[in-house]
């Protein structure tokens, strides 16, 4: 079997060379130049130069399928990714299997699991798709010693006219690498009160992680610390959970820590039916406590 | 200059009401009620928006059942002016949904198709590009922001990465997301006003094969202790003791 792997993002990418390996042979297509995606036992990496436009990668990959004697495609569920996979889809009138988070391959058919009615479901089906978006914790990042050999090729231009390109702050955090994550949502109520959580995330030598409202929408934690099904996807030995009310596409992204703490002013909030231990009050007067407690 | 705008929205079961079938492990969605979903809210929001600054027309479509009418109106009192209601929607299936919306479409008058990224029950993400495909037209995704200016669309969209501005000339197809804007609470009044505006209904006619098959939908597995604390210093002490194991 040939996959044709196609990803922006250079975890992801990772992790669907890691999942593979053994399952196939793979060729990654990327715009990420890092040198240490050559380790994952890839055929040849293609690095895709020029604007990003989706219509122009998703031309791109449709071509090199019809040439390049691929099986089966895997896009990395991005913000560039999903639209390359519904551009590929329709082009090449092949149907999409969307956001899977597993896939096993029988023969001529796969078996896949996603979220559906907004991670209330995991859908298990089989199908005879050959397109498949993936979402992030896929599964580990196991690199080899391999050295793959790496082809530039240009991304055709398309009608939509790219203007500016400003690149966001560099990721100055791992959060899948972290033992225990203290996570704030819009229960925090402003920016300043993140100095109130830091004692506890030193006290416990965590990483702070949010909701989404607090990194995209109100910018009060850096973007790459969004934990949840558009975020990211982490397992730490516990996850603390402070003001945030535990809506379906935030535990979509820490449903496999280990222990997870909530704290809710609210005692009906979702996130304690997710909790193994969960106190309700104002997070200003308890998280103090739990730091004098340490 | 005045733009016609066309946007899509979608009705889905509210999600907080599902329960879960214990002894088959599968969510219930039977006489939960149907809602506006998140996304395609931000998309009429969007749509409104540019109609206020430059008028024009919009029309909303919705693929779903007879329920939708109900979404219909709420969208008609955010501002939308026209409401076509397609019925025979069942399974979510992108492909599906997309040849019916752009049927539909291909019938109107528009600058500007409006829908969400990623909606909030299927999130299949795979709307947008499969419609701009079927209607081919170019497709500006994600958009944080939009501006239209002689028949010239622009839009910054956040990846992961960067913050990416382009543009493209009309027709155009645009894709929204949650951080676009905060969509209106219309006024009493107005949801009044829009419960006598009559919505076209018709039955959807397209067909495709199926290619794959559930095996099953259940709920995912949550075996938390859930220990529940209302007295804060215990709850405190117990959390400082989960820890404190955690650190080791
Ligand atoms: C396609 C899609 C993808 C999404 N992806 C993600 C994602 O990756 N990650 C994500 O997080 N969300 C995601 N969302 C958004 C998600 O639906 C919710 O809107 C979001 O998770 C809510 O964030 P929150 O819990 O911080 O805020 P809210 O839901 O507003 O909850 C705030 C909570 O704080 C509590 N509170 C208030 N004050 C205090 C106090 N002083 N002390 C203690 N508690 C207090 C309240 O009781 C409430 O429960 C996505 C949505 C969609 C549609
Ligand atoms: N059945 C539908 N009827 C109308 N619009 C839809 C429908 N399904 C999806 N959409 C639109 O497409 C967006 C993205 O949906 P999806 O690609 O399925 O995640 C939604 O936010 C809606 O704007």
């Amino acid at each position: 079997m040939k996959f044709l792997i196609f990803s922006d993002i250079e975890d992801s990418a990772k992790q669907v060379m890691s999942f593979l390996k053994g399952k196939g042979d793979f060729v990654l297509y990327t715009t990420e130049k890092g040198e240490s995606l050559t380790k994952y036992g890839a055929q040849k990496i293609v690095l895709l130069t020029g604007k990003p436009e989706v219509k122009g990668i998703s031309s791109l990959l449709s071509d090199e399928f019809s040439s390049g004697g691929y099986d089966l495609v895997m896009i990395a569920s991005t913000v560039l990714g999903r639209d390359v996979a519904s551009l590929f889809s329709g082009q090449k009138s092949i149907e999409v299997i969307p956001e899977i988070f597993d896939i096993k391959f029988n023969s001529g058919t796969v078996t896949t699991k996603r979220y559906g009615l907004g991670g209330k479901a995991v859908i298990e089906e089989e199908s005879k798709s050959k397109l498949f978006t993936f979402l992030s914790g896929l599964s580990d990042d196991v690199p080899g010693d391999g050295s793959s050999p790496i082809e530039t090729k240009n991304i055709p231009e398309g009608v939509v006219k790219i203007l500016a390109i400003e690149q966001k702050k560099a990721k100055e955090v791992n959060l899948e690498k972290a033992n225990i994550i203290v996570a704030v949502g819009r229960g925090l109520g402003k920016i300043e009160g993140i100095q109130q959580i830091e004692p506890l995330v030193k006290a416990v030598r965590g990483e702070l992680a949010g909701s989404r409202p607090v990194c995209l929408d109100y910018h009060w934690l850096s973007e790459d610390r969004q934990v949840g099904y558009s975020g990211r996807t982490v397992k730490p030995k516990a996850y603390v959970a402070l003001g945030i009310s535990g809506q379906i596409q935030h535990i979509a992204g820490m449903r496999g820590s280990k222990v997870v703490v909530a704290v809710n002013k609210d005692k009906n909030a979702p996130i304690f039916q997710e909790a193994d231990y969960g106190i309700v009050g104002d997070l200003y007067q308890i998280v103090p406590k739990i730091v004098s407690y340490l | 200059m005045p733009y016609d705008i066309v946007v899509l929205i979608k009705q889905i079961p509210d999600l907080e009401l599902i329960k879960v079938n214990q002894s088959t492990e599968e969510p219930i969605t039977d006489g939960v009620p149907f809602k506006f979903e998140n996304l395609s809210k931000n998309s009429v929001e969007a749509a409104v928006r540019i109609k206020e600054k430059n008028g024009g027309k919009i029309t909303a479509v919705l693929f779903g059942n007879e329920k939708g009418t109900q979404v219909m109106k709420e969208a008609y009192a955010m501002g939308v002016d026209e409401g076509i209601l397609i019925t025979g929607y069942s399974e979510n299936n992108p492909v599906l949904t997309a040849k019916v919306l752009a049927q539909k479409i291909k019938q109107l008058h528009y600058d500007l198709v409006i829908l969400g990224n990623q909606s909030a029950d299927s999130m299949s993400g795979m709307v947008a590009g499969l419609v701009a495909t079927e209607l081919n037209l170019p497709l500006l995704s994600n958009a944080v922001s939009i501006e239209v200016a002689d028949k010239i669309v622009k839009v910054s969209t956040a990846t992961e990465k960067d913050v990416i501005k382009s543009e493209t000339t009309m027709p155009a197809v645009i894709s929204v997301t949650q951080e676009t804007n905060e969509p209106r609470f219309p006024p009493v009044l107005q949801i009044i006003k829009a419960g006598k505006k009559s919505i076209s209904t018709e039955q959807s006619t397209v067909k495709i094969e199926n290619t794959s098959k559930i095996i099953s939908k259940k709920a995912p597995k949550s075996e938390r202790k859930r220990l529940i604390f209302e007295d804060v210093d215990k709850g405190a002490q117990e959390v400082a003791k989960v820890l404190k194991e955690a650190m080791k």
